[in-house]
């Protein structure tokens, strides 16, 4: 590549990830300054940085309570993802009657998003009783088709060989799957507790028409209702925001190519 | 035959079905029969507390031809639709840029895909405030440039509320279709390119002739999920705009949430939820189709 271009495309890259940053940076400053809320023109770097936004947020909200409530919420959904993934994965590698129907049945659910569901899975959710409780916000997330099929093509690649010394050795079918299909799969594993992890910590929708209560009220719910009492005229709201996007940012910058990976798994054999 | 297990392959198959049982509860409980449900509802007259009562064509009649707020979420959809495309181009432009060798280029990918993985109410809330008419960044850079004389409260003007949010859910997808198509991009085997390279052609001739057509299947992905997100941008509507103003930032999936769950109009909402879903349905096959049919195996549920 000749110098020209190669200074030439920095030079595009460099300003859209200007782009892409800047309002980030603008949040982060805003919440150790809380400046541009009440200054014109606001200053580019901080004059004085300091954690009073942050200290102010902890104590306007039940920020403890909303932070664990996510975070019970999401572990929930992690465990179960991964246990009832790899078991459905796992299942999928092997030949049974009525497998084509198996197949057709998760396609098709994959077909219907979630928001096209929303009102009967309401209704159902307060048939069970689990309105305005933390399984009533899991539910809908506790299993993921793409994580099931990553399952069933992870297993699949493990050696069949190995299967049938494990079989020799008198292992059972339950203990090949424990013992030697998920050791084997770490990639399958680590990609279903991300993705499970950060959709369920992200999610809006489904939290904000299952809760009634303050003390069930999950991160963004928190947030939005910050904005609603406070309006949006406070540096704490922006510390807030920070907050609540440093744990998902946090998992996805330390394994950001299994998460990566996983999103785009399907689309890459195309 | 589940209960009493006589030969190993019979206890086998219990055992395969035994596995799979709960992942498939799931799905039949929070899709399959959600979307039955929806259908019943939005052929009768129903609202928490009162019994069913058969309503044949009703709500559609009345959404169909009587109501106008429901017309402006559709089209509303279909503007809003329209940053799936605009982020494709931009996000091709960027694939073909970051799939060079040049020096940063996975730091440039990390950043560039940044605002993918945050969480949308946050975002909304950021954007809310940089479009700010006193306070905001956007307004304040406008001004210093001397593109404008009077502060304009994006979010809410009529001409400016759509094209704003629009512009907020371009700046967080852009990242994920640029490693979509990265991914594809790899794909690509390079003897191909050598080869026509043997022959003369030209570099916008290999963009055309091989990397497009080859990327296809990517681009009907992010085809996908573009379509995806315009039926289901609730966060990003709900914390900037709520809507307004007036019904100008209206989504359908925002008309479903509130004839629902502030109107309590169950039944009709179910009945605009189905045309949605069709809608969705009717769209993804046809992207599916042009792609060649093998961008469906993504989780299209989130």
């Amino acid at each position: 590549m000749s110098l020209r271009s190669r200074i030439f495309t920095h030079a595009i890259l460099i300003s859209v990830c200007f782009f892409m940053l800047l309002p980030i940076y603008w949040v982060i400053k805003t919440s150790v300054s809380g400046e541009n809320l009440f200054v014109y023109p606001p200053s580019i770097i901080p004059a004085d940085p300091n954690m009073f936004y942050y200290v102010e947020a902890w104590y306007t909200v039940d920020f403890v309570q909303l932070f664990s409530n996510s975070f019970l919420i999401a572990t929930l959904v992690v465990i179960v993802n991964l246990v009832l993934n790899a078991m459905a994965g796992y299942a999928l590698t092997k030949h049974f009657p009525g497998k084509s129907l198996v197949m057709s049945f998760l396609l098709m659910s994959m077909m219907i998003p979630f928001h096209a569901t929303i009102i009967p899975a309401y209704l159902l959710t307060a048939e069970l009783g689990l309105l305005n409780s933390k399984l009533g916000i899991a539910l809908p997330a506790l299993s993921h088709i793409v994580c099931i099929l990553l399952f069933k093509s992870n297993f699949e690649a493990v050696p069949s060989s190995l299967i049938q010394a494990a079989r020799l050795d008198g292992l059972s079918e339950w203990q090949i799957l424990t013992k030697i299909m998920i050791p084997l799969s770490k990639p399958a594993v680590a990609t279903n507790i991300i993705l499970s992890f950060i959709w369920s910590w992200n999610e809006f929708l489904w939290p904000l028409i299952v809760v009634r209560s303050p003390d069930q009220q999950t991160m963004p719910l928190g947030l939005v209702s910050f904005l609603a009492s406070f309006e949006d005229t406070t540096g704490s709201l922006y510390a807030f925001c920070v907050l609540v996007v440093l744990p998902s940012m946090l998992v996805f910058l330390l394994a950001q190519k299994d998460f990566i990976r996983g999103l785009t798994s399907g689309a890459t054999k195309g | 035959m589940f209960l009493k297990p006589k030969t190993k392959r019979n206890r086998e198959i219990a055992f395969i079905w035994m596995l799979l049982l709960p992942a498939l509860m799931v799905y039949l409980f929070y899709r399959i029969i959600p979307l039955l449900w929806n259908f019943v509802l939005s052929f009768s007259f129903w609202s928490p507390g009162k019994p069913f009562e058969y309503a044949g064509l009703y709500h559609y009649e009345e959404m169909l031809f009587y109501d106008d707020a429901f017309w402006t979420a559709l089209k509303n959809t279909a503007v809003f639709m329209l940053a799936t495309p605009i982020s494709i181009a931009i996000a091709l432009g960027l694939a073909l840029l970051v799939d060079q060798k040049i020096r940063g280029r996975s730091l440039y990918r990390t950043l560039i895909f940044l605002p993918y993985p945050m969480m949308v109410v946050a975002v909304g809330i950021v954007w809310r405030w940089l479009y700010n008419d006193s306070v905001g960044l956007i307004n304040y850079v406008l001004r210093s440039l001397g593109l404008i004389d009077q502060p304009i409260a994006f979010l809410e003007s009529y001409s400016f509320a759509m094209a704003s949010v629009m512009v907020a859910a371009i700046w967080q997808i852009v990242g994920f279709f640029m490693i979509i198509l990265l991914t594809g991009l790899q794909n690509i085997p390079a003897h191909l390119y050598e080869a026509a390279v043997i022959d003369g052609a030209r570099a916008h001739h290999r963009f055309w002739r091989i990397t497009l057509p080859l990327l296809r299947p990517s681009i009907f992905l992010c085809v996908i999920l573009g379509v995806i997100a315009s039926f289901t941008s609730f966060d990003l509507i709900y914390t900037m705009t709520g809507g307004g103003p007036g019904l100008a930032t209206e989504l359908l999936i925002t008309y479903i949430y509130k004839a629902s769950f502030t109107l309590s109009r169950f039944d009709y909402a179910a009945a605009v939820t189905i045309v949605m879903f069709f809608l969705f349905l009717t769209l993804a096959t046809v992207a599916n189709r042009l792609a060649g049919g093998d961008a469906g195996k993504v989780d299209i549920a989130d």
